[in-house]
């Protein structure tokens, strides 16, 4: 019956073409209202690295003067010093482990057609690339002894090696960089998480992926400026070195465990060597050391802001808005039908198979409102777009979100046809029929 | 086929009780013409609503072929409808959506015919009424006599037991009038039994029997063929 059922909701599009047709416009607009600003909630808040977020861990630690004016604990300094980030690698705490910060240069590229231009990059230790699954199109990660001495190595972006090398496979050739000739021992694939987990500090929380990667230790030898924010409590004299004393923080950082079972002996670690470092006289303020699973950390580091969440709730009235206009346009559409209740109640029809038939009927509206809704949610979604790379980087439907949209669209006309479809059911046929 | 015993039907709204049927019996046997006549008002509606179970009654007995309808809920009653009754309207009652095939394929939906079964069956009907050639043909593209007899086919199509009819050539000219009664009358020698309200007295008495009802009740009966109503009091 559901195939009949489905014949005859098809065939009711064309009967009031004028009343359909707002009724799908109606729908349309709601759903694509709210499947848009859903889609960016959506890519916002998805997990980056669903199968292992809960082994790889964010350590905080607050180093600030006893007298800052913020209660320990109160608000946490997302991003370690260089003392602290020598110390972790040290550790051997987790299966890997990485520091790593933010850096803008210059890059000359090796052919002299182009001129040189600035760049950003990061420069983390090797275990970067495989904690955060980094393809390789081509190459490698640099070696160990690379990252112990701070070799002049690089590993770039599929982007930037198809700017600098068109097709060809650049890994051994020269470029220089911070006025020195680096070898490319890798080009990545493309890789673009969203949100940009692994950096949330640097304050681009969506967007590309660096366009190079160097050895930490060779942006530390190279004294290369870090491109992000810096937190200093106390005056920091003597340049590049004086920074590396301080307790300024700047630089991030990760472990990976082999199970999220081990957080528990990490954040032993974690505690012991504040103690420790209390003893020499730092982290004097006892704050809580804190532990960030990748989920925990997109939360504490406000990925999705309450203006996200806002937008998502406004387009879902603006949705009940619109599932309102379509419960009295589809009681006008169903009213006029009187007649053929009343037919089709003396012919057999139960009420169910009446109730069965015009909620099909709904839904066929709402199949048509949610092609419709996609075509503008598209449409919606490439204008957002447009504002920025961040939010190109969001403003993607994804599969999930494509048969979310037809379940969201179906869902609205059979809630809006509850009514008038219940009305329907309710025609006295003995009275339909002699009036006819 | 149809009996009723000491029916009653009374329409109440908060100020006022209308009893449209008041001790009402009649008995029909399997193969009856009957008519039904009266004034307006006198209640005719109300029983053929009744017979047809389009409305609930108020009290008294009702048997339809064996089966006694009071208390059977809204699915038993349809599918009660779909199978042993047909209906033919004054007013017709096609859907104009829907093409003759499709207007007569309706009742077969309800019935769970496989869709071979369904158009030997709407083939068959529209056949029987001569429209054969029109399957394709809209309501609204055929002459009144014609959209009566598309009802017909589709009344026809289930093989009903009981055929009811409400002035079904009220709408017509006598040309069409006659038609459609000679095909009623064909119908019922098929053996299919007919009971058919109607203002018109030259109906009437082509057809077994004439229930004429009064304010409600049963007030005359004409008998034309003693035989058939003396087998349905005894039905």
């Amino acid at each position: 019956m559901f195939s009949y059922y489905l014949t005859l909701g098809v065939r009711s599009l064309r009967r009031n073409p004028v009343l359909t047709a707002l009724m799908v416009l109606t729908l349309a607009i709601g759903v694509a209202a709210s499947v848009s600003t859903l889609t960016i909630l959506h890519m916002m808040s998805g997990d980056p690295i669903a199968h292992k977020s809960t082994r790889l861990f964010a350590p905080v630690l607050d180093n600030r003067p006893v007298n800052d004016h913020d209660a320990p604990g109160e608000r946490m300094d997302n991003q370690l010093s260089y003392i602290d980030v020598g110390n972790l690698l040290k550790s051997g705490q987790g299966v890997r482990r990485t520091g790593m910060y933010g850096i803008a240069l210059v890059l000359e590229p090796p052919e002299k057609s182009i001129a040189p231009f600035w760049t950003e990059g990061m420069a983390p230790t090797r275990d970067f690339f495989a904690m955060f699954d980094v393809p390789f199109l081509h190459g490698q990660a640099w070696s160990e002894a690379d990252d112990t001495r701070g070799a002049d190595v690089v590993v770039l972006s599929r982007k930037m090696a198809a700017k600098l090398y068109g097709d060809a496979n650049p890994v051994g050739r020269q470029l220089r960089l911070l006025d020195a000739p680096f070898t490319v021992v890798g080009v990545i694939d493309t890789w673009t998480p969203q949100p940009r987990y692994y950096s949330l500090q640097s304050g681009n929380k969506f967007g590309v992926s660096e366009d190079l990667f160097i050895p930490f230790a060779t942006a530390i030898r190279h004294e290369t400026g870090h491109n992000g924010g810096m937190s200093c409590s106390t005056r920091t004299d003597g340049g590049f070195q004086g920074i590396l004393r301080s307790e300024c923080t700047w630089l991030q950082f990760w472990f990976e465990t082999g199970s999220s079972a081990d957080r528990a002996q990490l954040q032993t670690y974690l505690d012991n060597y504040a103690a420790d470092q209390r003893k020499l006289g730092r982290l004097q303020r006892k704050a809580p050391n804190a532990l960030f699973d990748v989920p925990e950390w997109l939360v504490h580091m406000k990925v999705v802001g309450k203006d996200n969440k806002l937008s998502a709730w406004l387009a879902f009235g603006f949705l009940a808005l619109c599932l309102v206009n379509t419960i009295g346009l589809l009681l006008a559409k169903f009213s006029v039908r009187a007649a053929e209740v009343g037919i089709r109640r003396a012919l057999g029809a139960s009420r169910n198979d009446i109730f069965r038939q015009f909620l099909t009927e709904s839904a066929v509206i709402g199949l048509a409102g949610g092609v419709l809704g996609l075509l503008l949610a598209f449409g919606a979604l490439a204008l957002l777009s447009m504002q920025s790379n961040a939010m190109a980087a969001v403003a993607r439907m994804d599969l999930p979100m494509l048969a979310f949209t037809f379940a969201l669209s179906v869902l609205a006309a059979l809630l809006a046809g509850l009514l008038p479809t219940w009305r329907a059911c309710q025609v006295t046929p003995a009275i339909q029929l002699k009036s006819q | 086929m149809l009996r009723m015993s000491n029916l009653s039907k009374v329409y109440r709204t908060h100020m006022i009780e209308t009893h449209a049927l008041r001790g009402f019996e009649i008995a029909v046997a399997a193969g009856e013409f009957v008519t039904v006549t009266g004034p307006s008002g006198s209640g005719k509606t109300s029983f053929l609503n009744i017979a047809g179970l389009l409305e609930e009654f108020s009290g008294g007995e009702y048997i339809l072929d064996g089966v006694n309808v009071k208390g059977l809920d809204d699915a038993a009653r349809s599918r009660l409808r779909n199978e042993k009754l047909g209906f033919i309207f004054q007013g017709f009652n096609l859907i104009p959506d829907l093409n003759l095939f499709d207007n007569v394929d309706v009742p077969l939906r309800y019935r769970g015919f496989n869709a071979r079964e369904r158009r030997e069956r709407i083939e068959d009907a529209l056949a029987k009424v001569g429209l054969a050639s029109r399957m394709k043909h809209y309501p609204a593209e055929l002459s009144g006599g014609q959209q009566q007899r598309v009802a017909i086919a589709r009344a026809l199509a289930g093989s009903p037991r009981l055929l009811l009819a409400d002035e079904p050539t009220g709408n017509l000219d006598t040309q069409m009038a006659r038609g459609v009664m000679e095909l009623l009358e064909e119908i019922n020698a098929a053996g299919t039994t007919i009971l058919m309200v109607t203002h018109d007295p030259e109906l009437a008495v082509r057809t077994h029997r004439n229930v004429h009802i009064i304010d409600g009740q049963v007030s005359d009966l004409v008998r034309r063929a003693p035989s058939l109503v003396d087998s349905a009091v005894t039905a």
